[in-house]
């Protein structure tokens, strides 16, 4: 490792102004990204949040056991077609009774993308003030490996097996994110594994966010488990991810979109698929439909980061 | 009711709509935050709520949800985290929150909800049913179910009392008939809000409830397993048992203040010397004691018990009322899948044996907006009356469509035309 990485690490953890709360061996797969994840949010934000979390890889962990818990954060296990209408709630009656507070409303892409998106949506609408995130293991991986709302083109799920008539998910994924900054909130944003100090600096973005209302982070966690890749390339699967556009790290505040990190050069997909084994099946033809696919969100993105202004903003949700 | 509308000094009475009732009840009891989402006939309470928001009237965290289960998901957090909540649905409302009612049930949150009773899944019926309520009635809350607009806000006011008690801490859903008191206006009694202040300040000298709160390392939705999870359903419902009891205590002492008592877990009408019962609930009660004195006038000794309470079931106060009555004729206005008779006689009927003889039959009317008439209770009266007469009457009557009582009214149509 040359010196001057060395000297980013270190100012990663310079984030870290607080304890981890979290038990010191857990209940997740060796390499999952959500972990690393879900133990850098406190680090960062400090250990006051109030966290919401839904049946999902994060709940064996979040969720305690009848007494029992992993951790030591005021959290709120529930489910998942109401959980942002959960962390409305609470943050809505904190306010109510002059509470300081910092509710995150932590979601896997199931939650966010598909059986919760009315909600999370709603609570965007009505510009809520709490910090919205989102963990993209891009499909539901504890409950086995079945396709959501996230799930890129040709991916093999539980739900999308391959077979003598399927190579693996037939439909383009959604773009949660792009949709989720299409509500005007104060924040929406993009981040990864690969860049903590973007992570970082998202994180408490979304902290000053949330004062003016809905902050929303859609964060690219890989399932080693779920994907099929070594435990140890969670990181190199993230960094590829940003280095194909496959994942653009992208910001929008009041609505304007800005690139946060971009790729001079991008990689072909190729050189990120051929670390996954759910992308092992695909011939040049199918990854020519995810480049496509990836290519054309790049544009839209590029397109609406060319546009000038912001939107304006209310003070505060509604009351 | 045992007191007419009387205005206590400095109360107001008001011609207003059960809807308006509940609003103003809701608003009397001060709650921190109100989730809003229209379904007919609901809407005019959360239409008045925000109204009396947007004048400075009402000093709530409203929130404008984008759907029922929202509403329902945005109130049980609120009030979990320590806040006094209150949100409105009907039919297909109440069952698109019903994963967030049986989650706001499973956590003890105290909501207090208004159903305003409309037919429900299935058919889509825009009419009065109690079969919401019915599909909702196992998710642990407290039903209670009202008969007049006045009933609507003192019930209503009330509940925060029964759902945020120490010892019951169990959400309570407030039921009356849509369309026919959601709409109807009556003479209503509203009370001051400083009686309403002191109606409900015993809640503030009892000990501090768990909140959610930021820093305070407290989860609330673990996973319950095993032995975890049988302590809490038996507490739970422990909890609802104790509720019966509570509730008396606090009609009690809502007479105290307001100078009206409308019973407790039940109302008996003109049920001391009554040989012959009708059983009922909702604003059908109106028009069954109406008929009843009529039949008095006539020499037929005929009483009305009145569920308010429908969970927990009253089944004590019942039996000891009930017991010894030559018939009892409950009158269901929704349907029991998988049962002949109506939901509240097939749960009448598990306490037969204690009765002591009492025979019972069913009647199911008020469906789908179907007016139950007093020719229609007066021709449950009679049907009653022969049963203890010793007549062979039909155990299930279904009282506004006369040929579901034909003899082979239950036989497949390919049957009734000869054959497929």
């Amino acid at each position: 490792m040359t010196e001057k990485k060395q000297g980013k690490l270190t100012k990663v953890l310079d984030y870290l102004k607080h304890e981890d709360p979290f038990s010191k061996g857990v209940a997740f797969c060796p390499g999952c990204g959500l972990e690393l994840l879900l133990r850098f949010i406190p680090q960062v934000l400090g250990n006051d949040i109030v966290i919401t979390g839904t049946p999902s890889c994060s709940a064996p962990v979040l969720l305690g056991q009848n007494n029992q818990s992993w951790h030591t954060l005021s959290y709120f296990g529930t489910l998942m077609t109401g959980a942002a209408a959960n962390a409305t709630g609470l943050a809505r009656y904190y306010r109510k009774a002059g509470i300081k507070n910092t509710v995150v409303c932590f979601n896997g892409d199931g939650t966010a993308a598909d059986i919760g998106f009315g909600n999370l949506s709603g609570a965007a609408e009505r510009n809520e003030p709490f910090i919205y995130i989102c963990y993209d293991n891009e499909g539901y991986m504890n409950t086995g490996i079945q396709k959501s709302g996230t799930t890129p083109y040709g991916a093999s799920t539980t739900t999308t097996p391959l077979g003598s008539a399927s190579k693996g998910k037939n439909l383009r994924r959604m773009n949660l994110a792009l949709k989720m900054a299409m509500h005007k909130i104060p924040y929406a944003a993009t981040a990864t594994l690969s860049d903590m100090g973007d992570l970082a600096k998202k994180l408490l973005k979304a902290k000053e966010a949330k004062e003016r209302g809905f902050a929303f982070l859609h964060v690219f966690a890989p399932c080693t488990t779920g994907w099929g890749y070594a435990p140890e390339n969670t990181i190199e699967v993230c960094r590829r991810a940003v280095k194909t556009n496959y994942f653009p790290l992208w910001e929008a505040v009041n609505g304007k979109i800005r690139m946060t990190k971009t790729v001079k050069k991008p990689k072909p997909v190729s050189t990120y698929t051929k670390l996954i084994k759910k992308f092992a099946h695909l011939n040049e033809a199918d990854l020519q439909i995810l480049q496509d696919d990836i290519d054309y969100e790049y544009c839209m993105l590029g397109g609406l980061s060319a546009l000038e202004g912001e939107c304006q903003l209310p003070v505060s949700s509604e009351d | 009711m045992n007191t007419k509308a009387k205005a206590k000094t400095g109360s107001q009475i008001k011609v207003i709509t059960g809807n308006a009732a509940a609003a103003i009840g809701a608003k009397l009891a001060r709650p921190d935050v109100v989730a809003a989402y229209p379904i007919t006939p609901q809407t005019e309470i959360i239409e008045q709520i925000s109204k009396f928001h947007a004048n400075g009237e009402m000093d709530c965290e409203l929130i404008t949800v984008e759907g029922e289960n929202s509403a329902m998901n945005a109130v049980m957090a609120a009030s979990l985290a320590g806040g006094r909540v209150f949100t409105a649905s009907s039919s297909w409302g109440l069952v698109f929150m019903y994963d967030a009612i049986l989650a706001t049930a499973g956590a003890r949150a105290p909501v207090v909800m208004v159903n305003v009773n409309r037919e429900t899944p299935g058919i889509i019926a825009v009419s009065c049913g109690q079969q919401d309520m019915i599909s909702t009635r196992d998710a642990g809350w407290i039903f209670l179910i009202a008969e007049t607009c006045q009933e609507v806000l003192d019930i209503v006011v009330q509940a925060y009392r029964l759902a945020e008690d120490y010892d019951i801490q169990v959400p309570v859903m407030v039921h009356y008939d849509g369309f026919y008191l959601s709409y109807l206006s009556e003479v209503v009694d509203v009370p001051l809000q400083e009686d309403v202040d002191k109606f409900l300040s015993v809640l503030k000298d009892q000990p501090e409830r768990t909140k959610l709160v930021p820093g305070g390392r407290l989860g609330c939705g673990t996973h319950g397993i095993l032995g975890g999870y049988l302590e809490l359903r038996h507490k739970h419902m422990s909890a609802m048992e104790r509720s019966k009891a509570k509730f008396e205590e606090i009609d009690k002492e809502f007479e105290a203040i307001f100078g009206r008592s409308h019973g407790g877990q039940i109302e008996k009408y003109r049920m001391d010397d009554a040989d012959v019962v009708l059983v009922g609930s909702g604003s059908m009660c109106g028009t069954i004691k109406a008929v009843i004195d009529e039949k008095r006038d006539s020499g037929v000794k005929v009483g009305l018990l009145k569920i308010r309470m429908y969970r927990p079931f009253p089944s004590e106060v019942m039996v000891e009322v009930l017991k010894g009555k030559k018939a009892i004729g409950v009158v269901d206005r929704s349907l029991c899948f998988g049962f002949k008779g109506g939901p509240m006689y097939t749960e009448l009927k598990a306490f037969e044996t204690q009765l002591g003889g009492s025979k019972m039959i069913s009647f199911i009317d008020g469906i789908a907006n179907t007016d139950i008439t007093q020719a229609n209770v007066e021709q449950m009266i009679d049907t009653t009356c022969d049963l203890a007469a010793g007549k062979d009457v039909r155990e299930v009557t279904w009282v506004s469509y006369p040929e579901a009582n034909e003899p082979d009214s239950e036989k497949p149509d390919s049957e009734k035309r000869g054959g497929l």
